[in-house]
């Protein structure tokens, strides 16, 4: 059996905890913790270690999710987790304050391992903040030479989380075929 | 027959849903609804599609039931088989109401020849049958046809708000009804296996104008507001669209499917006016209105409007670079859109060898890059001497392929 293993990052309250959910074959092994500090303003737990999920594929073979905390004091274990990943999935939440300084630390943070993989960004609670919408996400990464594909995305659903992990497969080998694209 | 007070029942055979739409739309708006769609068994005249599967046959089963019934013929070729009023397609408003007009004239001459006429009852093949009976909004107006004459607005609407919520849905959770639209699962993938981009009348067929369409003008309107940063008001033979430039939405009427319908036909540009408006006006939703994305509507449009098409404007061989990834999660995700836009963002391919590396039908390319360039998503590439840029070897295959094509099985069956 190999493992094979997609992370999950994203600042805090940005859904990688319920996206992987979303996902995974069972309820994820999820390290929050009460959060005592300023993180308490937008949501009452905070994953401190890690999420961690398992998908089952045919033959054996096992796909892991990890999710990174969301604080930023805990970005030591970035690179242990990152280390053997095929790729990254960031989430990135709409309300906050300034969410293209969200995008820019965390692609500058993984920098390396997007360099060596691929990345797919989801971006949530759109529903409660349409601005800035996709186009201005899009605009922002073009000044940085980035073609990277960014959806606006629920992840409670399924099939949004879904549809992030297909574009981060296809990215990575867009000779895959698939029935049903 | 009274031409002035009773509408002429017209039939329309082996039409596919988007068609029969576009026809109720264009008897009741254009025509003042002096036409009506029935079922073939009370026509006074029929429309048939000649480009469908078992046209002939569907026309020879009309002809032998109903000789003396004026008959309009559309079709891409033009085929004078029949002793009937032909229309090309793509189908001009005035060639089609000056074939309805010579169809009438043909009625009233044979209603004086043959005052006695029977109507014939007709027994047609389930197929035929389904053929001639689109879904959803034909249904409701065949139960009955007194009321279809008379109350033919009235069901309409019903049938169509039902259809929009329905479309509105979509447009929220768009990744799983994509392989639902009919329009897609009709398109005929097999028309450009020997596709030669170096034979005109070849790509001839598979070019189309946008400009004369509703796509190319919404096209225009939208990116007028976006870069006059001015609301915009879309006007022609639709009810108004009115394109708000800073949220990137539509203010449209609620009803708004039938705009899908009127993919297929073309408008001069007499008809058609683009008002630039000034900002303080109210743009706020009325109470028949209701406001849409308008990135996914122009996608769609635009995915109608190819049917496996391109713009007139297209290099076959031209490497096509993704400019911007969809917005997959609320756009209509055309058949292997993923891989496509995937192959375009790492490593610039043209179209024919997007389908020949991907091994997917050249058609869903088509589709693909026309929604795409569209909204400015995808350009070509080419060199200083605007010749096409030489084409690099396909990506590599993955060393993990195994296991993602194991994962992407996974994802779908789950």
């Amino acid at each position: 059996m190999t493992n094979y293993k997609i992370i999950f990052t994203g600042p805090v309250g940005a859904g990688k905890t319920t996206a992987i959910s979303s996902i995974c074959d069972r309820p994820p092994l999820s390290t929050d913790k009460i959060a005592s500090d300023m993180t308490r303003d937008v949501k009452k737990t905070t994953t401190v270690a890690c999420d961690y999920g398992t998908v089952r594929l045919s033959g054996g073979d096992c796909l892991h999710l990890y999710g990174t905390p969301g604080q930023e004091r805990f970005d030591f274990m970035w690179d242990i987790l990152t280390s053997g990943g095929i790729g990254l999935v960031l989430l990135l939440d709409n309300t906050r304050a300034n969410p293209f300084q969200d995008m820019d630390f965390f692609l500058e943070q993984f920098q390396d391992f997007i360099n060596q993989t691929q990345i797919a960004i989801g971006v949530t609670q759109m529903d409660r903040k349409s601005v800035p919408c996709i186009d201005d996400y899009h605009n922002h990464l073009s000044k940085q030479g980035l073609t990277i594909p960014i959806f606006d995305v629920d992840a409670r659903k399924r099939q949004d989380v879904s549809l992030l992990i297909k574009a981060l497969l296809f990215s990575l080998d867009p000779g895959l075929i698939e029935n049903n694209d | 027959m009274d031409n002035h007070t009773s509408p002429v029942k017209i039939a329309a055979l082996g039409m596919e849903q988007r068609t029969y739409s576009t026809l109720q739309l264009f008897f009741h708006e254009h025509c003042k609804d002096s036409y009506v769609l029935v079922e073939e068994n009370s026509a006074d005249i029929s429309i048939i599609d000649m480009d469908g599967f078992q046209a002939r046959r569907m026309l020879e089963e009309h002809k032998k039931h109903y000789p003396n019934q004026p008959s309009i013929l559309i079709s891409l070729s033009h085929d004078k088989a029949h002793d009937a009023v032909y229309i090309r397609k793509p189908i001009m408003l005035e060639a089609l109401s000056s074939a309805l007009l010579k169809a009438k004239e043909r009625l009233q001459q044979s209603t004086i020849k043959a005052p006695t006429l029977k109507t014939p009852t007709v027994e047609t093949t389930p197929q035929l049958q389904m053929t001639a009976t689109p879904p959803e909004t034909a249904a409701p107006l065949l139960r009955n046809n007194n009321n279809v004459a008379h109350n033919h607005d009235s069901h309409k609407t019903a049938g169509q708000e039902k259809s929009s919520s329905k479309h509105f849905n979509q447009y929220r959770y768009s990744a799983n009804f994509l392989t639902e639209d009919a329009d897609l699962e009709q398109i005929n993938t097999k028309l450009a296996e020997n596709f030669n981009p170096d034979n005109p009348i070849q790509t001839a067929k598979f070019q189309y104008q946008p400009e004369q369409t509703l796509q190319g003008y919404f096209q225009q309107a939208y990116f007028t507001a976006l870069q006059t940063q001015q609301n915009v008001l879309l006007k022609g033979v639709w009810r108004p669209i009115t394109i708000l430039h800073k949220s990137k939405q539509l203010r449209v009427e609620k009803n708004f499917r039938h705009l899908y319908a009127l993919s297929g036909m073309l408008f001069d540009k007499s008809d058609v006016s683009i008002t630039i408006l000034d900002n303080s006006v109210d743009c706020e939703p009325r109470l028949h209105e209701t406001v849409l994305p308008a990135e996914p509507f122009l996608w769609k449009l635009a995915m109608r409007t190819s049917r496996g098409r391109v713009p007139a404007d297209t290099n076959f061989t031209a490497p096509i670079k993704l400019i911007r990834w969809p917005n997959f999660t609320r756009t209509i995700i055309t058949p292997h859109a993923l891989r496509i836009a995937a192959l375009w963002a790492k490593q610039p391919t043209s179209l024919m060898d997007t389908a020949s590396y991907l091994s997917v039908p050249l058609q869903h390319v088509f589709i693909f890059y026309t929604a795409a360039v569209s909204l400015n998503f995808v350009t070509p590439v080419m060199t200083e001497k605007n010749h096409a840029a030489a084409a690099l070897p396909p990506a590599n295959r993955h060393r993990y392929r195994k296991i993602f094509q194991n994962l992407l099985e996974r994802l779908r069956n789950n």
